[in-house]
């Protein structure tokens, strides 16, 4: 216990970024002191002195670390750290790889193996392992069995507050049936075909993911960041792409406790750039949709580590170090 | 030292592309399967037109095994290279891609990474590609007992190119206690598998051996000598493992093997940590013909050291990542940043592209068979972006420099096909595409 009236020091101080933190209603600039892995304080005009790293985030938007509730991490999957962490997703849930069976080596081969937070939702019946590892297991994949919620691309056997995911894929799954019956409409892989009149209709989706695999990873580049850039160039507000990647899937797999910045709750954040250039993106089918700006994430927190920091912003520089020095 | 090796074999498998087969999936690629064969035999008709498959235009062309450094054309057509000429009619090729204001090279080829075996292992397909690697050489991560579930498992699966520097250890690298075990480190049988395998297998590596004496090493060389093939060398020289890396550079390694993690300060002094100097005994052990491979990984590039050497021309013979699982997070060390960190050390691009294509293939006994654009070879091309601005790099100790260069992968082709195209160069807006095909 500090004595009262003492001054926390800080371990990491994320100073004047634009937050936009939609479960907390916050949308301005603030500064998010972490300290022992959790958010300390959310406040304007925390002094730099009282942390012990600084990280200058005027340029950027700081948010809620992103949360990818399809994706493909198995032994034929992709490795979550590599493609998720470093597009500010800090939990990414797999979709369907680890059957009751073979969770054991799914969790001691990829699960407690990254940094990123690996959820799962259990290919088929989970049994006792919904039970044993509540904390892990989110759902059930493919249709509904039991309380869990599910997670699926066909709408037969889903119930209401069960995720329906490709939602834009060429197998156009019927919408507007879906959302009627409750069932919450997750993007996975897409198409612009499909896409683009879709949302003209009103249909958006309540989440967005990735369904990244070995081959979505490729041509169509589906990232969080590249997919959240894709919806943007599709008509979505930055505030719309960041509700659908951060309380969206906390609520859809029932983890209050993700998807915000809460003093208290778990320090993970991502810092995210809006660029502004020529780009085109390449949808699932290798459609492309030329757009004006890309979201690209330079700094991710995990647990209130930097393990992601393409600009450098956390880091000295390495004449200030010492020429042998080995201390971070 | 020059070994004779097989031709490797080049067939890649067939895979389902584009969507995973999944419940639900079935059915709808069902209903799209006779829509498919009817545009497959009309778009023959029109491509029967078209003598090229790809055509990338106006890029400028590194290709310096056939020493070209300007602005060329290259035409692909059977999954190899056609044709490179300064103007290629577009009219002759199914697809072109404009790459004006871009670099165009032979693809990377990625002398030291992980992609079996070892916990940090990778997928060689989404961490090669979509940064202009298109040949990975997994560095140990396999020994002679694993090697055949390497190959069935990740060398047969994978678009990219996988080759193996197979371990000297018999269980290849897969922790501490096995990698001490000199018990398992069989010559005979390390070069009976590599006979065996000549097409995948490329040479040998020792690493992390952490005992005494140099059984490691020499057990190594010796099953090098025996298959004819070059040994890449990862060790530590702390006093108590009675090794100094003046006797390993010259005496212990022949000409043509390779130590990597050039940039080390614990495996190898290539820079006297108190006079700044390079050491004499490594500039007389590259003389002899030891190669010295860049190796970045998660502790082995060290701006101290790195900046020393290369300010006083000491360059790696060949750039390679060692990536894995932790390389690829603060360090960021996939082939354009380690290239970027050598062009901000001073390296001109041109050299950076000869020690990531040409030099890597010799160290391995595959060139001219791999690492060029020469007409008839296999198709393995990468398309860069030179930025220029203020950038950030940043060395295994997660300290930076800051650069003004920085290489950005924009699009890669391997064995003929478009597997990585960042900004949709080489395929059509979604409202001209047709509604249900994916695009080839």
């Amino acid at each position: 216990m500090m004595p009262i009236g003492a001054q926390e020091i800080y371990d990491l101080l994320l100073k004047n970024g634009h937050v936009i933190d939609p479960k907390n209603g916050r949308n301005e600039r603030l500064d998010i002191a972490i300290s022992k892995g959790r958010v300390a304080k959310v406040a304007k005009g925390i002094p730099a002195a009282h942390s012990r790293r600084v990280v200058d985030a005027s340029d950027y938007y700081v948010t809620p670390g992103l949360i990818d509730i399809h994706g493909h991490f198995g032994a034929d999957g992709v490795n979550p750290d590599h493609n998720s962490l470093r597009s500010g997703v800090t939990t990414a849930v797999d979709a369907g790889s680890a059957t009751a069976t073979t969770f054991g080596s799914f969790k001691t081969t990829v699960i407690d193996h990254s940094k990123t937070r690996v959820l799962a939702f259990v290919n088929g019946d989970p049994g006792p392992l919904a039970a044993k590892y509540p904390e892990i297991v989110v759902g059930v994949w493919g249709a509904a069995a039991g309380k869990m919620p599910a997670l699926g691309d066909s709408l037969a056997g889903l119930r209401a507050g069960d995720i329906l995911t490709n939602i834009y894929s060429q197998a156009e799954p019927p919408l507007a049936e879906a959302r009627k019956k409750g069932v919450l409409l997750d993007t996975g892989q897409f198409w612009f075909r499909v896409a683009i009149p879709a949302l003209k209709r009103g249909l958006l989706p309540d989440t967005i993911s990735t369904g990244m695999d070995k081959t979505t990873l490729l041509l169509p580049r589906a990232t969080m960041t590249n997919v959240m850039s894709k919806f943007m160039a599709m008509g979505l507000t930055l505030e719309q792409v960041l509700e659908r990647t951060t309380i969206g899937p906390a609520k859809a797999i029932r983890r209050p406790d993700l998807g915000s910045i809460t003093v208290g709750g778990m320090a993970d954040l991502a810092v995210l750039e809006l660029r502004t250039g020529k780009l085109a993106f390449l949808d699932s089918g290798h459609a492309k949709l030329t757009a004006g700006k890309e979201l690209r994430c330079v700094l991710t927190v995990r647990n209130g580590a930097v393990v992601w920091d393409s600009e450098g912003l956390s880091l000295t520089h390495w004449r200030d170090a010492g020429p042998y020095s080995n201390f971070k | 030292m020059k070994a004779i090796h097989q031709r490797a074999s080049e067939g890649l498998p067939t895979r389902a592309a584009g969507w995973r087969a999944r419940p639900g999936a079935f059915a709808a690629a069902a209903a799209g399967m006779k829509s498919t064969t009817m545009l497959l035999l009309f778009a023959g008709l029109v491509w029967s037109q078209s003598r090229y498959d790809l055509l990338l235009k106006q890029g400028h062309v590194i290709d310096p095994a056939n020493r070209i450094d300007g602005v060329m054309d290259i035409a692909v057509a059977g999954g190899k290279i056609a044709r490179v000429a300064a103007n290629i009619p577009a009219g002759e090729a199914r697809k072109v891609i404009d790459a004006q204001g871009l670099y165009v090279t032979p693809g990377l080829i990625d002398l030291h990474a992980h992609v079996f075996g070892y916990s940090g292992s990778l997928n060689p397909d989404d961490s090669a590609l979509p940064a202009g690697t298109t040949t990975i050489v997994d560095a140990g991560g396999a020994g002679w007992r694993t090697f055949e579930e390497m190959l069935e498992g990740v060398i047969r699966p994978s678009k990219t190119r996988v080759l193996s520097l197979i371990n000297i250890v018999g269980h290849g690298m897969t922790g501490q206690a096995f990698e001490d075990n000199v018990a398992d480190m069989d010559s005979e049988k390390t070069a009976a598998k590599i006979i065996e395998r000549r097409a995948h297998i490329v040479g040998i590596k020792t690493a992390h051996f952490g005992g005494y004496g140099w059984a490691a090493i020499d057990r190594a060389v010796a099953a090098g000598n025996l298959a004819k093939v070059p040994v890449m060398v990862d060790d530590k020289i702390f006093t108590l493992t009675g090794r100094t890396s003046k006797e390993k550079v010259l005496s212990k390694l022949r000409p043509g093997d390779m130590h990597t993690h050039v940039f080390n300060d614990r495996q190898l002094e290539v820079v006297d940590r108190y006079s700044g100097k390079v050491q004499p005994y490594v500039l007389e052990a590259r003389a002899r013909g030891v190669l010295f491979d860049l190796g970045h990984g998660g502790g082995s590039f060290l701006w101290p050291v790195a900046a020393k050497a290369m300010a006083q021309g000491f360059y790696p013979d060949t750039i390679s990542t060692d990536l894995h699982s932790s390389s690829i997070m603060m360090a960021e060390s996939d082939m354009p940043n380690c290239i970027s960190k050598m062009l901000n050390l001073g390296m001109p691009l041109q050299g950076a592209i000869l020690r990531s294509t040409v030099n890597p293939a010799k160290a391995i006994g595959r060139y001219p068979e791999m690492g060029t654009l020469s007409e008839g070879q296999i198709a393995d091309i990468a398309v860069f972006r030179l930025k220029t601005g203020v950038f950030a790099f940043k060395d295994a100790w997660q300290h930076k420099d800051l650069g003004t260069q920085k290489l950005e992968s924009v699009l890669t082709v391997r064995a003929g096909d478009l597997v990585f195209d960042m900004e949709g160069r080489g395929f059509p807006e979604w409202d001209k595409a047709g509604k249900y095909e994916v695009i080839r």
